[in-house]
């Protein structure tokens, strides 16, 4: 703890004290002295628009104690990217913090400055997994490597493997299945029409479904690329029909192949077909969803009238 | 209008966990998995639990305690505290909200609506935003929270203290020329900050073209609204739901804000359709409630979670706007299940003695408390919006709040004792405030450009 008020390094700034309100002030806070005081001595900083070390040690300070801050990681982003400051050794008193602080956010904004400053992604697909053992669907986490990948053209470094491997340990990681489709889709419309990646993606979506049939990320994973490719549901009937064989209802085993079945049946214009299978999920296999499959019912009809 | 008379319907229509034959290949239990069943099975005796107690079969609504909950976190915070410190704009707006929702006038609580202005003057910046604090930079979160608190006081002392002129100024410099908005300057760029600045412009009725000295403009961007629609439908991802931008994961608070937004820009029958995908959208909400827990999840194979009673349930009544012109039968039709959610806020999110929650297990907080209670407003309404006669609309033609309405859903238990005031829907703010601000800020408009 540094007593500012005291330290001859900082006789010259003239604290700026926390204005708060008032009595009659809403959901005041009791803050700790340490806080208070170095919170006074950043206004004043920040009044005086001084970019400099101190600013640095005293940002470090306010962060261990409140890290969710957004204003003080930006004036620290602001001093580092100010002059050729040491970017490489701010990465390094990060990471630390980040793996305290699982699900704060403030830092991986920051970490996003620092990084493409840097102008260098080393190291950082290998923090991202570290921190995503620690935590497999942090949004933020997730996020930050979308950038990273985009900004340093990342897509075919290995980064497919890394959605294999998470989807290995948990083949539910929706995340995991997200990260896959921005790999692989997000770079250029083109690829919907190679027909090595269309058909390489669905198979890879068919045997995740075949281990486990009620996983719902990858049936939207499949379904995805049905859309985007243009290929009919009928051309995948048969497997479909393996997890929801409808005329043996009893044998069904995964609603969300119902639900796809409904649809490749009304594609054909099987309206009862397609019927059936609503009223299935709508009765047995999703009744909280009743009023949905309603909704897709009358759709039907809407459609055939139309 | 509201009849007391309707019995509740019976314990059964809450749909049981699908059970499926044993499969040829068994379903390899991940984690994921292992939490769900975890949290179903907690839920469910929950759900049980209540059924036995007492005749509705929820839990009774507490609503004195949640209002004394919310009226505390309104209260002075010991030091532990200080990690909220940037975040004290949102406490006081989850209490605000959630207090006007319960309508409870507690006694020897001092009225919330005489400490907005002590509470926002030390956040209000000259730039025109508002920070979380004295001293912190404007941010547009905290600013959406401010302004949220200040006209739910239907004062207008508080109206007058927002700086209209340099909060479009402000709000011009978060403005992206390829379409969103930064959270603040150096931020994140996300669909968050559209939808807050889209509520504060449509509210304070500013201008929709930029001021002179919006950056954006440099890249031949000289409207609010340019190339924001598109980049909101790039943020629908493959499963039908919206990422914080495009490329990320559908998630259940990135698509509140974005259908929001989409519901301010226009009429949400035409908005809505032009820029989603409304099929994908609409099966991606659906699929996000679960049995037997009743309620929502924000993300594909994640756990339900009461916050969600807000960011998914709240997206309902805006789908039903954006629908209801579809079919004759549209404007009665709905497409999820309003009793399951209400089971799921009633009997998993109390918590004893005050405030409501994540699920059981979890502590309560102002947050879960505010949205749990938003999410109540949802089931028990049923919203529209009917297009604005020529010269109704805000800042020229926007949708305006006065152009939604609502009528109280009857056939559902555990009413009327659990009723709250109704939220507006896209405001998320008592139903006569923002109207009311709107109306004023339009009779005030004195902006000189
Ligand atoms: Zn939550």
């Amino acid at each position: 703890m540094v007593d500012y008020g005291s330290d001859p390094a900082w006789s010259d700034v003239v604290p700026i004290v926390q204005l708060d309100g008032g009595p009659n002030a809403l959901a005041q806070i009791a803050y700790s002295d340490e806080y208070s005081e170095a919170m006074s001595y950043l206004r004043a900083l920040m009044a005086a628009n001084e970019l400099s070390d101190r600013v640095l040690s005293l940002t470090e300070n306010i962060i261990r104690i409140n890290p969710a801050h957004y204003t003080v990681w930006l004036y620290r982003a602001r001093v580092l990217l100010d002059q050729n400051r040491d970017l490489r050794s701010e990465i390094e008193w990060l990471n630390p913090i980040a793996l305290k602080y699982l699900k704060n956010y403030q830092i991986w904004q920051h970490r996003q400055t620092i990084v493409d400053k840097l102008d260098d992604p080393t190291g950082e697909q290998e923090f991202i997994r570290t921190m995503l053992e620690k935590d497999t669907k942090n949004y933020h986490v997730w996020s930050y490597r979308h950038w990273l990948v985009k900004r340093f053209n990342l897509f075919n470094k290995g980064e497919l493997e890394e959605t294999e491997r998470m989807l290995d340990e948990d083949i539910r990681n929706n995340s995991a299945w997200n990260h896959r489709w921005f790999v692989v889709f997000s770079q250029d419309d083109s690829v919907w029409k190679d027909p090595g990646i269309v058909n390489r993606e669905t198979q890879f979506a068919k045997s995740k479904i075949q281990l486990a049939p009620q996983n719902e990320s990858a049936w939207n994973y499949l379904r995805g690329i049905l859309r985007n490719s243009g290929t009919p549901g009928s051309a995948i009937m048969g497997f479909v029909l393996q997890f929801a064989p409808i005329d043996e209802p009893e044998k069904i085993r995964s609603s969300h192949a119902l639900d796809l079945l409904a649809d490749i049946f009304r594609e054909l214009g099987h309206i009862e077909d397609a019927e059936r299978a609503l009223d299935l999920l709508a009765n047995i296999y999703d009744p909280i969803r009743e009023n949905y499959w309603t909704y897709r019912k009358d759709k039907l009809v809407i459609s055939v009238d139309s | 209008m509201l009849t007391t008379s309707v019995p509740p319907p019976p314990f059964s229509r809450l749909p049981p966990l699908p059970t499926f034959p044993p499969s040829i290949s068994p379903e390899p239990l991940t984690p994921t998995l292992a939490a769900q069943k975890q949290v179903a099975e907690l839920c469910l005796s929950q759900h049980e639990i209540a059924a036995r107690a007492e005749p509705h079969r929820t839990f009774p609504f507490d609503r004195v305690a949640h209002a004394e909950f919310l009226a505390g976190a309104l209260e002075k915070y010991p030091w532990q505290f200080q990690v909220q410190d940037a975040s004290r704009p949102w406490l006081v707006y989850w209490a605000v909200a959630g207090l006007s929702a319960l309508g409870e006038e507690l006694e020897d609580v001092e009225d919330w609506r005489d400490g907005l202005v002590a509470t926002f003057k030390p956040c209000q910046n000259l730039d025109g935003g508002f920070g979380g604090g004295y001293g912190q930079l404007s941010h547009l979160a905290t600013s959406y929270a401010a302004v949220l608190s200040l006209i739910a006081s239907e004062k207008e002392e508080c109206y007058r203290m927002i700086d209209t002129r340099a909060m479009w100024h402000y709000l011009g410099r978060m403005k992206q020329p390829h379409g969103p908005f930064t959270m603040c300057a150096g931020g994140e760029v996300d669909v968050r900050g559209a939808f807050c600045a889209l509520v504060i412009i449509s509210l304070l009725g500013l201008p929709l073209e930029l001021p002179q000295d919006a950056p954006a403009r440099k890249s031949g961007c000289d409207n609010f609204l340019t190339n924001l629609g598109e980049w909101i439908g790039k943020c629908q991802t493959y499963e039908g739901g919206l990422g914080s931008s495009p490329g990320n994961e559908a998630h259940g608070a990135y698509t509140f804000c974005g259908l929001g937004s989409l519901c301010i820009m226009g009429t949400p029958s035409k908005t809505v359709k032009k820029f989603l995908d409304v099929d994908l959208i609409t099966k991606w909400l659906s699929a996000r409630q679960y049995a037997p827990e009743g309620g929502m999840a924000g993300r594909t194979n994640k756990l339900v979670d009461g916050c969600y009673s807000h960011w998914i349930g709240g997206c309902w009544p805006l789908m039903d706007a954006a629908m209801q012109d579809e079919s004759p039968n549209s404007s009665k039709r709905d497409y999820w299940s309003r009793e399951g959610l209400l089971r799921y806020i009633f009997n998993c999110c109390q918590e004893d003695g005050g405030g409501l929650r994540d699920k059981p297990g979890k502590r309560a907080d102002a947050y879960h408390t505010n949205y749990n209670i938003a999410g109540l407003s949802w089931v028990q309404n049923k919203y529209s919006f009917s297009e604005p006669k020529d010269g109704e609309g805000v800042a020229s033609g926007l949708a305006p709040a006065h152009g939604w309405d609502y009528k109280p859903v009857v056939d559902i238990p555990g009413l009327p004792d659990g009723r709250v005031n109704p939220h507006h829907p896209v405001y998320v703010i008592p139903w006569t405030a923002a109207a009311k601000a709107q109306a004023w800020f339009g009779a005030n408009r004195a902006m000189a450009r």
